[in-house]
């Protein structure tokens, strides 16, 4: 009993991609399709719809779920039945997700239907046929289903493919590290470490927060030669708590002296996440604060927000704020301060407005009203304010070190900050 | 001369120019096709698709693969195309690798639909077998034992004895998955793969060993004593699987700990005496707490809930709080598995309770389980925080959220005292919101508060009771949800009695409170508009007031009018209320309902005031018990019916221990010696066994496996049988013999096991001990299930 196959479904709620389902009747995917496109259909909003759904039907003899994630216009699902954790299905839908986007960059409707041959051999070897996830790591995939290029192309044109194919993946899984590939080579030996922070808070009304954790994870893009064996130390790394890694660090040197010790895998990957815990009592700075009135009339409601930037050196980039207006509102129209714009959405029901550029200390503002279709506006109590913050870390976490052993060159090191904010401002 | 050459050099190199550009731009053009040939597959026109048997048939690779992209396409699309199996099968063989891995997936869907032309393929298969690229091996292995044809099963096995001896991990790790897939072609190989199985066990690389734990759990899981010699080295090995393979073998591992080791116990000075196995599985798996994979912490949590003592289960908070933040779907699931773990756990969980603040994006099933948490969180400690939160939700546009959040506050009442009154406060203030629900739902909660601190006389709250119930009685009007009216009418009904002792003016009937009456008579008035709960409820209160003051004349006309309205009611629960509490009041007022004649002739009893007054306003129940946060649940940690809610058929249920568990000793193996701990398990020379290895006589099928020495002979002596026989029958095939010999020997096999089977069930040993009855039951109950389905409640008890 475990993961019964995996549907990509498009826009419209078709599926483009199907695995086999072999052990199950042909109207069972069916019947997890519908279930789906039901629930997406009665929620009055999209996002409601509950991840895990129930499916049961006179056809079916057992009950079953229907997991789904959605990313980007697509959704992917996995029917389950019998004795699995949803976790595991998530995981996997996660996985798969990611692999596809090494792949093929952008995942889109068009790049599925442009290489589901790949598609289809990937999910033959990343999901066995008892529905158990296989092999996952992108080094040890790229072995067996080769990725989409324009030499494979230009080769397939020439009508050359079998050729090409053969001479590359002549012995898959020779590599004695399952997430690394063998022979390895590459003119200029870089590494590149991305600190990515993302704040998640809850702030009440009168701007003090509820709630705030800041979340790291380290993205990694290696491209060394032959069989590196790296050592990362961080300066400050006492702050880090609730760690979690990729396969590839030796976890008993972290739990020791608090240094990533690691073969890389090629190419782009994920190589720890942290909770950044501040010392002591000191609270993780909101970077912006936010004063809004709202006044809820009958069938309307008018509000005017004013957004100000609290940093002082930095620019706030790409800050988006969400307003679920309610299931009945019908309908907003508002003035925006320069160089921000507003939106409605009308399916999700849902007013975006969004800055582009916040300069420190400089204000925005947004006014004016709604109108729903019954009386008493409900209008959500929060607004979702997303934003992003470049060449900045919440918890100014430094790479110290970085000491290559097992080659003889020396690498080129790069190392960059981020954040990202994910902030409920209540009102 | 020299002239001439030169010409003709000219000459040439212009016409070889010319033929360059002609076919740079036929590539080019091709090349642009090339970007958007998916698409074009993926809408093939249905002429293109007649073309395909042709394209099929062709000798150019190219058009091969242009067919088999279109095959393929249409399977995507849900289009039967299993009329072309013929014309793909032939390109089995095909030297193109790009083209035989598309067969391959067209081959496992349609197989099954064309068994006669699928074993024409097999051949091919075999040969693949012994391919040299192992990519190929491992996909012909996967292909044979995918397809569905149960007379091939003998060749399946062969198939996968070949692999299982394999030099190169990843071809072993596709005999483990095909061990799967044979049996569920025939359940009948299940000793032979019994035995594949255990062989695999022994594989050094950890590439493999995942999709062994899978094979275990679907051909014998209730074999676990093959374990026994490979556990310990299991443990060891589990840091270098991969992830998956991970939360496969720990749930395995959980597993067999369960069933042979002995529960950790816990001394009265609170010391804890683990098993040292169980204290291997438990430090093998803490570092994986870490992993970057949901999956895996989440088995890793199950380990440490389920088989640690108590002192590591607080091991298992930290990591599941971390979980919840990687994505909504995540969330989602991780927060019915806190709520299990919370029942045990909950003081670890008080400090952490900014993890459950609700966000208004939230999906409405996150939203609420952590209203749940919150709400079991709860203590004197951060009542006043939670209370700002509950009262923030009870303005969101969930309902169900407004509806549990305003409970919450009700219960954070009963449960701090000191928060009683400002409790009160809010909930006597949502009374006056604009939302429908939050008034109806703080009603329903103010009066259960009302109910039982009425009911507590040592709480002198009395005063502020009777102004809560007066001023909800003053805001029927605005209030219309008909269960929150009707609440309204049934308070002021139970506690209208007056306190006249206390005022000597009294301003409206005497005995009851001044109030009372004029929601009668409001009511009254829209009596006809009322849902029938309300109008019950209305019909009672008139009752009650009139036995409060019986003489009041006001009250009798305004009852007279109720009770002929509620008579005639459409709805005959109103009409049965308004007939019982007629006659009821006939002893108190006579002549109530003056107009009916036949009640004058009527016999029976007439109750007096007090009687009547006993029966309608005495004895009444308090509010029962807070039963909405103690709802979960049996439920395993991370089961689906955990999430869903839903019971699950197959949800998997975590065996109970063993009072004492197996030896220890037979655990022990040759290769205890503790492996080097390298995060790089070494694959660089995988020790090539040969398939000599599989016809050893395998000690560990041999072993007996009673737990305990006392009556323990009835499950060796049928392991014995079968696998004496198989061993046997072993040696004959070991060869790699012919197909219809294998077959023969199958069948053999599985009838003497049939009827060992059948002997052992008549003479079970009475004697035996319990814990060996329950492996017996759930052995059976594996072979019962593979010949019928076997009625559950045999097992059950």
């Amino acid at each position: 009993m475990a993961i019964d196959g995996l549907i990509i479904l498009d826009t419209a709620g078709r599926p483009i991609i199907q695995s086999g389902f072999r052990s199950s009747s042909s109207a069972y995917p069916l019947l997890h399709i519908e279930a789906l496109n039901n629930a997406l259909s009665k929620a009055s909003r999209p996002s409601d719809v509950d991840p895990v759904l129930y499916v049961s039907s006179l056809e079916l003899d057992t009950p079953s779920a229907c997991c789904h994630v959605k990313h980007g216009d697509l959704r992917l699902l996995c029917p389950v039945s019998g004795d699995v954790n949803p976790l595991y299905v998530f995981a996997f839908l996660q996985t798969f997700i990611d692999i596809l986007r090494e792949y093929f960059g952008q995942i889109s409707a068009e790049t599925l239907k442009d290489n589901f041959d790949v598609v289809y051999q990937l999910l033959e070897e990343t999901l066995d046929a008892s529905g158990h996830p296989s092999t996952t790591y992108p080094n040890a995939l790229r072995d067996i289903v080769l990725p989409p290029s324009l030499l494979q192309k230009v080769l397939s044109v020439a009508g050359v493919t079998g050729l090409a194919n053969q001479s590359s993946n002549q012995h898959p899984f020779a590599s004695p590290i399952p997430w690394r590939k063998t022979g390895v080579r590459y003119n200029a030996n870089e590494v590149f470490f991305d600190l990515l922070e993302e704040l998640r808070a809850v702030v009440n009304k009168n701007g003090i927060a509820a709630m705030s954790q800041v979340w790291g994870t380290v993205h990694a893009n290696s491209r060394l030669s032959g069989t590196p064996d790296l050592l990362l130390s961080f300066a400050g790394s006492q702050t880090l708590t609730d760690c979690s890694f990729h396969p590839c660090v030796r976890l008993q040197r972290w739990t020791r002296d608090k240094q990533l010790s690691f073969v890389p895998p090629d190419g782009q990957f994920t190589l720890m996440s942290y909770r950044y815990q501040p010392a002591g009592t000191h609270a993780i700075a909101i970077p912006f604060t936010v004063k809004a009135s709202v006044v809820i009339d009958e069938s309307k409601g008018t509000f005017d927000v004013i957004v100000t930037s609290r940093l002082t050196t930095r620019t706030i980039e790409k800050m988006t704020v969400d307003w679920f207006l309610g299931e009945t509102a019908s309908g907003a129209s508002c003035a925006a301060s320069n160089s921000s714009s507003w939106t409605f959405d009308s399916r999700a029901r849902t007013l975006r407005w969004e800055m582009k550029n916040i300069t420190p200390s400089s204000s925005f503002n947004l006014r004016g009203h709604f109108a729903t279709t019954n009386k008493v506006p409900r209008p959500a109590r929060g607004f979702r304010i997303k934003f992003e913050v470049l060449q900045h870390t919440f918890s100014s976490l430094k790479v110290d070190q970085l000491k290559l052993t097992g080659e003889m060159y020396k690498p080129y090191k790069g190392v960059r900050g981020r954040s990202m904010g994910d902030v409920e401002w209540r009102w | 001369m020299a002239g001439l050459n030169l010409n003709t050099i000219a000459e040439n190199a212009t016409r070889l120019g010319a033929r360059l550009q002609e076919t740079i731009s036929e590539h080019t053009r091709d090349l642009t096709i090339a970007r958007g040939t998916g698409a074009s597959y993926f809408d093939t026109p249905e002429d293109k698709v007649q073309n395909i048997r042709k394209q099929l048939d062709s000798n150019s690779d190219r058009e091969k693969l242009d067919a088999m992209k279109r095959l393929i396409a249409l399977i995507s699309k849900g289009r039967n195309v299993s009329e072309f199996f013929a014309q793909v099968v032939k390109n089995v063989a095909s030297h193109n690798l790009e083209i035989r891995k598309l067969v391959y997936i067209y081959l496992l869907r349609y197989a099954e639909h064309e068994p006669d032309l699928a074993l024409l393929s097999i051949n091919t298969f075999q040969k693949d077998l012994s391919d040299p690229n192992p990519l190929i091996r491992a996909m012909a292995l996967r292909v044979l034992s995918g397809i569905k044809v149960p007379m091939i099963g003998s060749i399946v096995v062969l198939a996968i004895k070949k692999c299982v001896s394999d030099i190169s991990p990843y071809v072993r790790k596709a005999a483990a998955m095909a061990v799967h897939q044979a049996y569920k072609l025939d359940s009948g190989l299940q000793p032979e793969l019994i035995e594949i199985i255990s062989n695999l066990l022994r594989d050094r690389s950890p590439l493999s060993i995942g999709s062994v734990a899978t094979a275990f759990e679907a051909v014998c899981p209730t074999r676990l004593d093959i374990l026994h010699k490979h556990y310990r080295r299991l443990c060891r090995t589990l840091i270098d699987v991969d992830e998956w393979g991970q939360a496969d073998l720990m749930s395995l591992l959980l597993r067999y700990v369960r069933t042979m080791l002995s529960r950790p116990l816990v001394s009265e000075q609170g010391e804890e005496e683990v098993d040292p196995d169980v204290k291997l599985l438990l430090t093998s798996c803490q570092p994986l707490f870490q992993s970057y994979n949901p999956a895996v912490v989440l088995a890793v949590v199950k380990v440490f809930y389920y088989a640690g003592p108590p002192s590591e289960h607080t091991k298992v908070i930290p990591p599941m709080l971390r979980l919840l933040h990687t994505s909504t779907e995540v969330e989602r699931t991780v927060l019915p598995s806190l709520l299990i773990v919370s029942q045990s756990l909950l003081h670890l969980l008080v400090p952490a309770y900014t993890y459950f603040l609700i966000r208004s994006d939230d999906i409405p099933q996150v939203k609420k389980d952590k209203m749940r948490l919150l709400s079991m969180v709860l203590d004197h400690d951060n009542y006043q925080t939670l209370l700002r939160e509950f009262t923030h939700y009870a303005e969101d546009s969930d309902d169900e959220l407004v509806k549990e959040s305003i409970e919450a506050i009700g219960y954070c009442a009963r449960l701090v005292p000191e928060s009683a009154q400002q409790c009160l406060g809010i909930l006597t203030s949502f009374i006056q919101s604009k939302h429908s629900i939050v008034v109806a739902n703080a009603v329903i909660v103010l009066k259960l508060l009302v109910q039982s601190s009425l009911q507590q006389e040592g709480l002198s709250s009395n005063y502020s009771s009777t102004s809560i119930i007066s001023r909800l009685a003053y805001s029927f009007d605005k209030i219309s949800h008909p269960q929150a009216r009707a609440c309204i009418l049934w308070l002021v009904g139970q506690y209208a009695a007056s306190d006249v002792s206390q005022n000597g003016a009294q301003v409206g009937p005497e005995g009851v409170v001044p109030w009372a009456p004029d929601l009668l008579r409001k009511v009254a008035l829209t009596f006809m508009q009322e849902e029938p709960i309300v109008r019950l409820q209305a019909v009672t209160l008139g009752a009650k007031l009139l036995v409060l003051s019986p003489s009041d004349r006001t009250l009798i006309l305004l009852n007279r009018y109720v009770l002929s309205l509620a008579r005639y009611d459409l709805n005959f629960d109103v009409r049965d209320r308004a007939r019982m509490i007629g006659s009821l009041l006939s002893g108190v007022v006579s002549n109530l309902l003056e107009d009916d004649e036949e009640r004058e002739d009527q016999g029976g009893v007439i109750l007096r005031r007090e009687q009547v007054k006993l029966v309608l306003l005495d004895g009444k129940l308090g509010p029962s018990p807070d039963t909405r946060i103690m709802a979960n649940d049996n439920k395993s940690l991370g089961s689906l019916g955990a999430i869903t809610g839903k019971d699950m058929i197959f949800d998997s249920v975590v065996p109970d221990w063993l009072e004492h568990g197996v030896e220890s000793s037979l655990r022990d193996s040759e290769d205890d010696i503790p492996l080097v701990p390298t995060g790089v398990q070494s694959l660089q020379s995988p020790t090539p066994r040969s398939i000599a290895s599989s016809s050893r006589p395998s000690p560990v099928v041999l072993t007996p496996t009673a737990p305990s020495p006392a009556g323990s002979f009835a499950r060796p002596d049928k392991n014995a049988w079968t696998d004496l026989d198989k061993f046997y029958a072993d040696a004959n095939e070991e060869s790699g013999e012919e197909e219809s010999e294998d077959e023969e020997v199958d069948d053999d096999d599985e009838e003497t096991e049939e009827e060992a089977e059948r002997t052992e069930s008549n003479e079970k040993p009475e004697e035996s001990s319990e814990e060996e009855e329950e492996s017996e039951e759930e052995f059976e109950e594996d072979h019962a299930n593979r010949i019928t389905r076997q009625d559950d409640s045999v097992h059950d008890t």
